[in-house]
């Protein structure tokens, strides 16, 4: 009995162990190569000791300047499709869960259906119009595209969260004398608010990391961090691998350290959710 | 304050009529009790009249006005929720101030009405807390205060006690009627309990199937009731029903008699000859012992003796398989299985169709 358990907790932790270091190894690679030497960072076998060197990030700094105009690029547009996503997805999803007709109920299946189809395939012929316009390379046309390809998603769970919260606040608030409006910024925003994080990790997520559509839509004035990473490798005097790991290190943190930062509120929000009852 | 008019009050969801046409007048600083039993329609009324559900058909004035289309917030009315329905992410005081400053009050006067509704329940020093940190009793505090501090002219209240434990309830009871009296707003309070109903109410509103089946006062309601239904509901133990039939007619009197009960006469109109009816007779008035000349007598087996103290329930299996109950204000030497006579005033008995 008492060994079955320990080989079971053992074999838990083992597991964790691996996985643990399966997706932490090409991090900690990264970010320790970022700061070896340049003969140090492909050795054979890898130096676990060397003599720590900022010289890469210099480098980044000197040379590189497109790499910070992309950051901040990649900052506009993150932060603009996510305002976007979770202001959209937390209105529709409060009409979702408050309000029901027919044709609402279709909708929902036909937002599900929508997002099935590879957004290459929705999004493609779009660039002779975005083109046509004058959208092209711009801030916004990525933030509005990263923000749709949430905005299905985030709207069933916004549902979802939205549907938790009693109706009667709703009505409470309504003889209160508040209006549609109020009542979300007031009451349902506050409550909804694990969900919307949640929504907000998704999108930051997706749009910092994003390369494809950025490269199609973007040439040089709204050019975003990872597209300036790739063009690190094709450089053409050869590739600098210690500046293209201060690059990428410098572009993980943000998103590593938001988050767990949000992590813990995630976790925190869903737990409170669960025993409210 | 405010008087109200329903008049021929409809609602419907879907094909499915839940309020069937109702009439009812509730004057300036009244307390009416809407009661009736579960899925009755009481709550739909309620928020008809609170505006949380629209009006199918008929017309509802508040005051003078009609309100048929009037949003909840011009209505001049305060609810209170059976969930009680506190903001979780706000403080007490910005629940019962919400209201205020949604309006845009001035914030010494909203500062002053919240005050003023803490200090009337008692609840001053719970101000800071978040509704998590609050009992139940406390929760339907600021429930309450969040009504007060909108000085309504129409409180609603559904079912706002049933979430208490019993001896809050009646704590409870007893501050409504106080704050009835001090506030004098009109006040209309949903409830299943026919206890609440007849404690709290100036004016009972029984409910059946979406219709009114009664209105009256509770002593009125309690003596006269209009049918079988209002006499069963109203009144604990309930009322006894027994099968007779009419054997003669003599103004609004009927004799009527069942095999095993010789024939007595009950006050009832619109009864005729051959009609089969139900006689209704409180536990309160069987006694037990034979009758003497011209009272009721029932006879049977005890199935059940309660003694509450107060009183004694005792339950009898009639030789036609109906359970009479009787309540006697004395302990009486019965056990289960005894044979056992009762007797009443046939004056006392309620006939119906
Ligand atoms: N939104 C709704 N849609 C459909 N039916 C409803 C709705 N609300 C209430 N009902 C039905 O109306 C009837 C009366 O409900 P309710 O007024 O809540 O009863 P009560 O408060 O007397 O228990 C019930 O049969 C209930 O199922
Ligand atoms: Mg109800």
């Amino acid at each position: 009995m008492r060994t079955d358990k320990l080989a079971i907790g053992l074999g838990k932790t083992v597991a964790v162990a691996v996985i643990l270091v399966w997706s932490l190894f090409p991090i900690a690679f990264l970010v320790l190569s970022s700061f070896k030497p340049g003969q140090d960072i492909f050795a054979v076998p890898p130096k676990l000791v060397f003599s720590p060197t900022v010289q890469h990030y210099v480098e980044l700094w000197n040379g590189w300047g497109v790499f910070f105009s992309g950051l901040l690029n990649s900052t506009i547009i993150t932060a603009g499709a996510t305002i976007i996503a979770i202001t959209t997805s937390t209105a529709a999803g409060y009409v979702y869960s408050r309000y029901s007709s027919r044709m609402l109920d279709a909708s929902v299946m036909f937002l599900i259906i929508v997002r099935l189809i590879p957004p290459i395939v929705v999004t493609l012929p779009l660039f002779p119009i975005i083109n046509a316009i004058g959208l092209n390379d711009t801030h916004i046309v990525l933030m509005v595209l990263y923000a749709t390809f949430f905005v299905s998603l985030g709207t069933v769970l916004m549902r979802t969260f939205i549907d938790q919260i009693p109706r009667e606040l709703d009505e409470a608030a309504q003889i209160d004398g508040a209006k549609r409006l109020t009542i979300l910024r007031r009451v349902i925003v506050p409550l909804a608010a694990p969900g919307i994080l949640a929504v907000a990790v998704f999108v930051v997520v997706f749009a910092w990391n994003e390369f494809l559509f950025a490269f199609i839509f973007t040439a040089t004035k709204a050019k975003t961090a990872p597209l300036v990473i790739s063009e690190m490798i094709g450089s053409i005097d050869g590739v600098d691998w210690g500046v293209l790991f201060a690059a990428s290190t410098v572009q993980l943190i943000p998103v590593l350290l938001f988050v767990i930062f949000m992590n813990r509120y995630l976790v925190a929000g869903l737990t409170a959710g669960a025993t409210k009852g | 304050m405010a008087s109200l008019r329903l008049a021929g009050l409809k609602k419907s969801f879907g094909a499915v009529d839940i309020i069937k046409g109702v009439n009812l007048e509730i004057k300036d600083g009244e307390f009416v009790v809407f009661v009736g039993p579960s899925g009755c329609g009481k709550s739909t009324l309620l928020r008809m009249i609170a505006g949380l559900e629209d009006i199918s058909g008929g017309e509802l004035y508040i005051g003078d006005r009609l309100c048929n289309e009037v949003q909840p917030r011009e209505r001049g009315i305060a609810m209170v929720f059976q969930s009680y329905a506190l903001y979780p992410h706000m403080t007490v005081y910005d629940n019962m101030g919400f209201g205020l400053s949604l309006n845009k009050t001035p914030k010494p006067e909203l500062d002053a009405r919240v005050r003023e509704a803490a200090r009337i329940l008692k609840m001053e020093h719970l101000l800071e807390r978040k509704p998590s940190q609050l009992s139940g009793g406390q929760r339907q505090r600021v429930a309450i205060g969040r009504a007060i501090v909108r000085k309504p002219g129409v409180f609603l209240f559904d079912e706002p006690l049933s979430n208490l434990d019993a001896a809050l309830r009646v704590d409870m009871r007893m501050e409504l009627a106080k704050l009835h009296r001090d506030l004098g707003a009109t006040m209309i309070y949903v409830t299943h309990d026919q206890i609440e109903a007849m404690t709290l109410a100036d004016k009972i509103v029984v409910l059946d199937g979406g219709l009114v089946q009664q209105v009256g006062s509770p002593m009125e309601l309690y003596k006269n009731p209009a049918n079988k239904f209002v006499a069963g509901f109203i009144g604990a133990p309930k009322m006894n029903f027994l099968p007779v039939k009419v054997q003669s007619v003599a103004g609004d009197t009927a004799m009527v008699a069942s095999d095993t009960m010789s024939p007595i006469p009950v006050k009832g109109r619109g009864f005729s000859v051959g009609d089969p009816a139900w006689l209704g007779i409180r536990p309160q008035f069987l006694k037990p012992g034979p009758p003497t000349d011209g009272e009721g007598a029932l006879r049977g087996r005890i199935a059940l003796v309660e003694r509450l103290g107060t009183e004694t329930i005792i339950a009898v299996d009639t030789a036609e398989n109906e359970r009479v109950v009787a309540a006697i204000p004395v302990d009486v030497e019965l056990a289960f299985g005894d044979a056992a006579e009762f007797q009443f005033n046939p004056q006392a008995a309620h006939l119906f169709h």
